[in-house]
């Protein structure tokens, strides 16, 4: 898949880190980058986008990021979600890996990381 | 840490003025270390020697470091040992503060000396930043072992320095903790710790301070008090707490959660009150933080 077809969701209550995340992610070629502040709009911006890759905080008003993961892989089995937060406690890595997170991201985040997965993304679906 | 408790061991032995410490912090980008300093700090040479080594030079066309061999005060090893060091960050503050006509060298040396005393620290200590002597450093601050989990609240205090210096920056000197606030107009952020360790932190500070630390958390350029200062307050507060949890987690299986950060708000004097309140004094102004203990 190309960079440029690709779309992103990223979920995070703090304006500073969605700005941060976002300008990462366009400064790799992505044009289509969608952004949620809580839990409940990331449900919500998710069925309205059909994102292909969702990055996702924990601590969230509202609904927390490990219960919107959970909602959204209701609503799409194959849904690709990051968890990207600064909370990566051993309970914490647990509840999202079981609950569908294919991976986390600890902050601060590495721009490097996002790209990686990015990437390995894309080039995924380029084999299918 | 070193640099930043040096700097608030000077000012609480009076030796400088806040106004001084402040001036020599901003001077300290600027500042090239000399000779005659870094030989006092190695205890090579007295502070005597140096001066008198400074009167020759500004009669004879010499470098300060071949003169003082020549008088036999050091030798050629010692010299390029000197010369091929790492400044230090508080022996630059310790070059600015003279420069500035601050302190005299007699002065400083006899502050390092002390300062040494003061904490056990040997050389080799103050060069590796990452010794368990922070530690001590840190337990001079407050006496942690009055709390309900001294390694805890000490290891809280130890990660906020370093979250300070990675994220804000280095150039802060802590001052003595405060347990009330004695202005109404501060502007805080909230996040509470749940768990086995269950705390409620703030961080506060007048809007002008807020302002500018936004500006050097985010890395934009804010000059009100927007959304993007309201943001960097509840994302630094985030992230430290958030580290401390990782840590917990991994080096003491403590689990802890957090709750999201509080809108930014007018601060109560009853919210902070009792709690223990850490002052950062950093050259735009003091940021605060807050922990109930």
């Amino acid at each position: 898949m190309n960079i440029n077809e690709l779309k992103v969701l990223v979920c995070d209550d703090s304006l500073l880190a969605r700005k941060r995340l976002k300008d990462c992610i366009i400064s790799f070629g992505c044009t289509q980058v969608f952004e949620a502040t809580d839990g409940e709009e990331a449900i919500a911006q998710y069925n309205n986008n059909k994102p292909n890759l969702v990055f996702m905080d924990i601590v969230m008003p509202k609904k927390d990021g490990i219960e919107a993961l959970k909602s959204i892989l209701e609503i799409d089995r194959d849904a690709t979600v990051i968890m990207a937060s600064s909370v990566g406690t051993q309970s914490y890595l647990k509840d999202a890996i079981k609950a569908g997170a294919i991976d986390f991201i600890q902050k601060p985040i590495d721009n490097d990381r996002v790209k990686e997965i990015i990437n390995s993304y894309c080039s995924r679906e380029e084999e299918d | 840490m070193f640099t930043q408790f040096f700097g608030n061991f000077l000012l609480y032995q009076k030796l400088i003025t806040p106004e001084q410490l402040l001036e020599a912090i901003r001077q300290k980008q600027e500042t090239r270390m000399q000779l005659g300093v870094l030989a006092i700090n190695a205890g090579y040479m007295t502070a005597s020697q140096v001066e008198r080594i400074h009167e020759l030079q500004s009669k004879m066309d010499k470098r300060i470091g071949d003169i003082a061999v020549e008088l036999g005060y050091i030798t050629e090893e010692q010299l390029a040992e000197l010369l091929n060091a790492q400044p230090l960050g508080y022996l630059l503050l310790g070059q600015a503060i003279i420069d500035k006509g601050f302190m005299t060298n007699s002065q400083f040396e006899a502050a390092i000396r002390s300062y040494k005393e003061k904490y056990s620290l040997s050389d080799e200590d103050i060069s590796n930043n990452e010794n368990s002597k922070s530690d001590t450093l840190i337990a001079s601050l407050y006496d942690f072992s009055k709390t309900s989990n001294p390694s805890l609240y000490k290891g809280f205090v130890t990660l906020l320095m370093n979250n300070f210096v990675r994220f804000v920056g280095d150039d802060f000197t802590p001052l003595e903790p405060e347990f009330e606030i004695q202005s109404d107009s501060y502007k805080a952020t909230s996040q509470k710790i749940n768990g086995e360790f269950s705390v409620m932190t703030h961080i506060f500070a007048k809007e002008k301070e807020l302002i500018q630390f936004a500006c050097r958390y985010s890395g934009e350029n804010i000059t009100e008090l927007d959304e993007y200062a309201e943001a960097s307050g509840q994302d630094f507060i985030n992230l430290h707490n958030g580290l401390f949890t990782v840590n917990a987690s991994n080096n003491q299986q403590i689990e802890l959660t957090l709750t999201p950060p509080a809108p930014l708000a007018d601060l109560a004097s009853e919210e902070v009150n009792g709690h223990l309140i850490l002052p950062f004094q950093f050259p735009f102004g003091i940021i605060r933080f807050a922990i109930s203990i």
